[in-house]
């Protein structure tokens, strides 16, 4: 838990309802003072409504949210300092770059020196040319237009900063190379930023810490190790990464409790390594190549297993090759079998 | 306290004072006129003086008055057939056949866009008129030939066959565009020969536009006016209107058979425009492909066929271009080459533009008299100037109005979607489009012609220069449906974030409003302003309905040229500024299209590109010019 000085957002005992429809049921948030924070979750999970309880523009019928310890549960949108880059970027298409990230400013009737001094300054932090400062919003490409809306969503000098899958609408390239600029981004700012998104990737590669939603609940939070490695519930390990669910046969084998639902992650599976707590003999069923490595479909203790293999030239596998599959005790993850 | 100040609120006030204005724009100017003019029709007086709530209706069965019914309806599905065959044609021969000369072809085709109405009619009517240019040539060549051929029915339906074929050019010409090309090459990669393709595949997605088409053929049909009034068709309206000016001292009852007449036309209109939204709501073929291809022109590869297309296309090229072109042409000739359909290649003018000139003529008394200043331009002829300004007025005037009623409207419906004061709100506005303007007209002429009528301050308004008030009035309110379709389509261009991210910087609803979501959709507002303004400013219809000396807008100018030509000296060059006005409205028409589609369509980014070009260019004149005066000093 964060000590109390160090808490920027807190959540406390949200129930957001849209009719007789619960979106979210009593969430429970800590976010830490300049942390990435992000809530991961498929589609109509939460996630975003819990974003946008935090930005003001739902009101939820219980509980609280409290900004570096004030309630602000009841402050309006504009007065709530929180900056938010949305995810078709809303940037304002009649207006300039430079309109655009001048908006805020000029509502706030700041003096158009101090309106110029202050764009201008944003735009460098983010790399935006007084050249492009003076296009249209429509001739920048898809990474520009990021980095106007981050600059807009900054430029009033917000507390906090909310995306909401800001990198969806992107190719998948760019989208990489994005996420990567936007982890500089924050490092350098230093802003705590809540960060929604349904791709579980971008999420363990850029959050200090996730919370993983399901239904309207938080699952978990945690560490994208934690997440990952020491999911808490079988939500969890499914939504994150691919995974092998170990049929009887196979659990009957290392005695392990029947009661329970026993996973392991696809590279915790080794091949032709011995020396594991259960070494059995399979059958490769067929290979899918992915360059960096290699997934092999092993049918063994009649199931398929997947396993994931370093593409290194060393323990490449033909289809009907016979191999020894390994799995230690210490990488499984088990579930309590839900009734 | 606190009571107070919140029910002293200006967003309160503001909006009691929205939905005052909204209820009183209703009932005031659209519903009560209307009802009023139903009542009509059953508290009609019998021959005895007494109040007879079926006089009229069996008057109707009794006399003539199904005849206008009928030659309205005949008219209408005569129409459907022949601009059907005619608008499908022209937009398969420009945009999916391969026909040379295609782009001359569409231009020629595309005349309609630029002059319609009593312009286009007039313009007929001074080529295939009894006298007119056409027939003087074909009487020549075929004697026998009756001279009135072109009056009447055939006359109404010729004429409207080709003015009508706009929405074809527009709509059906966007369908055809719209079609996925790989369909096409599907089809024909399948073994479909081309005929096939284009009755199988091409026509079925062209289907739900050609349906909106011809009940909006048909709508135009029976609601016709201009064309049967000035060639002489006996319709519907033109009989409303003829009877709306008779008194009970000529004949019976004639208000309340104009009443019944404008009724019959509502009933019509209303059936047709419920199919119309039954068979849109009941969905349309939509096309799945994620990557279209650009459709390829088709080559007609029967040769026969092929040349057959080509005479067709140009002669219906021929057809939309002569009078146009006559009209243009005979704008700058004198009066003596006008009245004799000879044209002077010797002698051009620009006074049937600009300026006077004196007329000198032979009285029956043998003598010869002048007459100052008889013949003159356009825009020196007090009458047409005045018809110009008023139109200019009223329509800029009434299309302001309309654009600013919908635009807060269309705000108000947006911030309450899905509520049920914004459907009561979107349908009051859209009821004016169940109505012929006819009846909307019509119902202000009778209703609004006394001093009883207390919401208007007991005014009558159909009084002298308080007319004006009254066609503005009737420009807006037939306006609104069509304003706010168009409106409602801009407003769905603004993401819902836009607004969230305005009000996250922290602009107010006003602030939101004016900076964000206005400068987004004023494209589409003005082009709204521009089109209804464009349709207004020549507007016939509304006008020959009010029929006043005071709201003498300026095709009812342009109408009265084709009548006065020549009378005892007077008007010399009626005819003459007939076409001038023609090329006048052609140009007004011209650039009001240009701004809208050429202009007004470009996004930001558009403008700032040529911004930049001008400014490089301008620059490297500057350049040019400072580079030779030094070179020049040296």
């Amino acid at each position: 838990m964060p000590s109390e000085q160090e808490k920027m957002i807190e959540l406390r005992d949200i129930v957001v309802k849209f009719g007789d429809f619960e979106a979210l049921h009593h969430i429970n948030v800590d976010v830490r003072k300049g942390e990435f924070f992000t809530f991961l979750g498929p589609s109509g999970c939460g996630k975003t409504t819990t974003l946008r309880t935090i930005t003001g523009f739902i009101d939820p019928v219980q509980g609280k949210v409290f900004v570096d310890n004030k309630d602000i549960t009841n402050v309006p949108i504009e007065k709530r300092n929180i900056g938010i880059v949305f995810q078709s970027y809303a940037l304002f298409p009649t207006m300039t770059v430079y309109d655009n990230i001048a908006f805020g400013l000029k509502v706030k009737k700041q003096s158009k020196a101090e309106v110029d001094r202050n764009v201008r300054a944003i735009a460098k932090k983010v790399d935006l040319s007084d050249e492009q400062l003076a296009k249209a919003v429509s001739q920048l490409s898809g990474g520009q237009q990021q980095r106007v809306a981050i600059a807009r969503a900054l430029v009033t000098g917000p507390a906090i900063i909310c995306m909401d899958e800001p990198l969806s609408n992107l190719d998948a390239k760019l989208r990489v190379q994005l996420r990567n600029e936007l982890k500089k981004m924050q490092r350098e700012f230093g802003i705590t930023t809540i960060y929604v998104t349904h791709d579980q990737e971008e999420a363990l590669t850029l959050s200090d810490r996730i919370a993983v939603f399901n239904k309207g609940f938080i699952e978990q939070i945690g560490t994208p190790n934690e997440i990952y490695n020491h999911s808490k519930t079988e939500f969890v390990c499914n939504f994150i990464g691919d995974i092998n669910k170990l049929e009887d046969e196979i659990t009957g084998k290392m005695q392990l409790d029947a009661s329970c639902h026993h996973f392991i992650r696809l590279e915790r599976v080794h091949v032709n390594r011995g020396e594991c707590d259960l070494n059995l003999e399979g059958v490769i069923e067929s290979r899918e190549y992915y360059g960096l490595y290699i997934k092999y479909y092993i049918r063994t203790a009649g199931q398929t297993i997947k396993v994931i293999e370093k593409n290194d030239g060393i323990n490449i596998y033909e289809a009907g090759q016979t191999v020894t599959v390994g799995i230690n005790r210490e990488d499984l993850m088990s579930y309590p079998v839900q009734e | 306290m606190k009571n107070k100040s919140e029910w002293l609120k200006p967003s309160l006030i503001w909006k009691v004072f929205g939905i005052a204005f909204f209820v009183y724009l209703f009932f005031g100017f659209m519903l009560l006129p209307c009802l009023n003019t139903i009542t009509q029709i059953f508290t009609a007086k019998n021959a005895a003086g007494e109040i007879d709530p079926l006089a009229v209706i069996k008057f109707f069965f009794a006399g003539n008055m199904p005849s206008y019914v009928w030659n309205s309806l005949k008219l209408a599905i005569c129409l459907v057939i022949t601009v059907n065959v005619v608008g499908i044609s022209i937009v398969l021969l420009t945009e999916y056949f391969e026909i040379k000369g295609a782009k001359v072809l569409r231009l020629g085709y595309m005349t309609t866009l630029i002059y319609s109405g009593v312009a286009l009619v007039t313009g007929y009517l001074f080529l295939y008129d009894s006298d007119g240019m056409l027939t003087t040539w074909l009487v020549k060549v075929f004697p026998g030939m009756n001279k009135e051929w072109f009056s009447g029915f055939n006359a109404v339906l010729f004429t409207m066959t080709f003015a009508c074929t706009s929405n074809h050019m527009l709509f059906l010409r966007n369908a055809i565009r719209g079609i996925d090309y790989n369909t096409v090459e599907a089809a024909r990669n399948m073994g479909a020969k081309p005929f096939k393709v284009l009755l199988k595949v091409v026509f079925p997605t062209l289907i739900p536009t050609m349906f909106s088409l011809t009940v909006m053929t048909f709508i135009t049909g029976l609601c016709a006016m201009s064309a049967p009034t000035l060639l002489g068709y006996d319709s519907i309206n033109p009989e409303i209107v003829r009877l709306a000016g008779s008194s009970v001292a000529d004949e019976a009852f004639p208000q309340a058979r104009a009443a019944l007449l404008s009724i019959i036309l509502a009933l019509f209109t209303i059936v047709l425009l419920t199919v119309l939204s039954s068979y849109e709501r009941k969905g349309h073929y939509l096309s799945v492909s994620k990557t279209k291809a650009k459709l390829v022109k088709q080559k007609i590869n029967n040769p026969v066929a092929n040349v057959l297309a080509h005479i067709y296309a140009y002669v219906l090229f021929i057809i939309y271009m002569t009078p146009v072109v006559m009209i243009v042409v005979f704008a700058f000739q004198n009066y003596p080459a006008i009245r004799s359909k000879t044209l002077n290649l010797g002698d051009w003018t620009l006074v049937n533009f600009f300026g006077q000139q004196d007329y000198e003529y032979l009285t029956n008394r043998g003598k010869y008299k002048t007459r100052v200043g008889s013949i003159s331009g356009l825009f020196a002829n007090s009458d047409t100037v005045g018809g110009i300004r008023l139109s200019f007025v009223l329509s800029a005037l009434a299309a302001a109005l309309a654009c600013v009623i919908v635009v807060i409207a269309v705000n108000y419906i947006f911030k309450n979607k899905g509520k049920k004061r914004s459907t009561v709100l979107e349908y009051s506005l859209l009821f004016p489009w169940l109505l012929p303007t006819i009846l909307i007209c019509y119902s202000y002429r009778t209703y609004f012609n006394s001093n009883d009528v207390w919401y208007v301050f007991n005014t009558n308004l159909y009084w002298m220069e308080n007319v004006r008030f009254l066609i503005v009035m009737a420009y807006t309110v037939v306006k609104l449906p069509f304003a706010l379709r168009m409106v409602k389509a801009a407003f769905y261009a603004i993401d819902d974030e836009l607004e969230e991210a305005a009000k996250n910087l922290g602009a107010s609803p006003l602030v939101t409003f004016l900076r964000v979501k206005l400068p987004i959709v004023l494209p589409s507002v003005l082009a709204v302003f521009a089109l209804n303004f464009n349709a207004l400013f020549t507007e016939y219809d509304m006008s020959a309905t009010f029929h006043s000396s005071y709201g003498k807008s300026y095709a009812m100018v342009i109408q009265n040229m084709c009548a006065e030509e020549g009378r005892d000296g007077y008007n010399i060059n009626a005819s003459g500024r007939r076409c001038a006005s023609t090329v006048f409205i052609m140009i007004v028409s011209g650039i009001i299209l240009y701004l809208v589609y050429g202009v007004g369509a470009r996004d930001l980014g558009e403008r700032l590109a040529i911004r930049e070009k001008r400014r490089k260019r301008v620059e490297k004149i500057k350049a040019k010019f400072t580079g030779k005066k030094t070179n020049n000093a040296a």
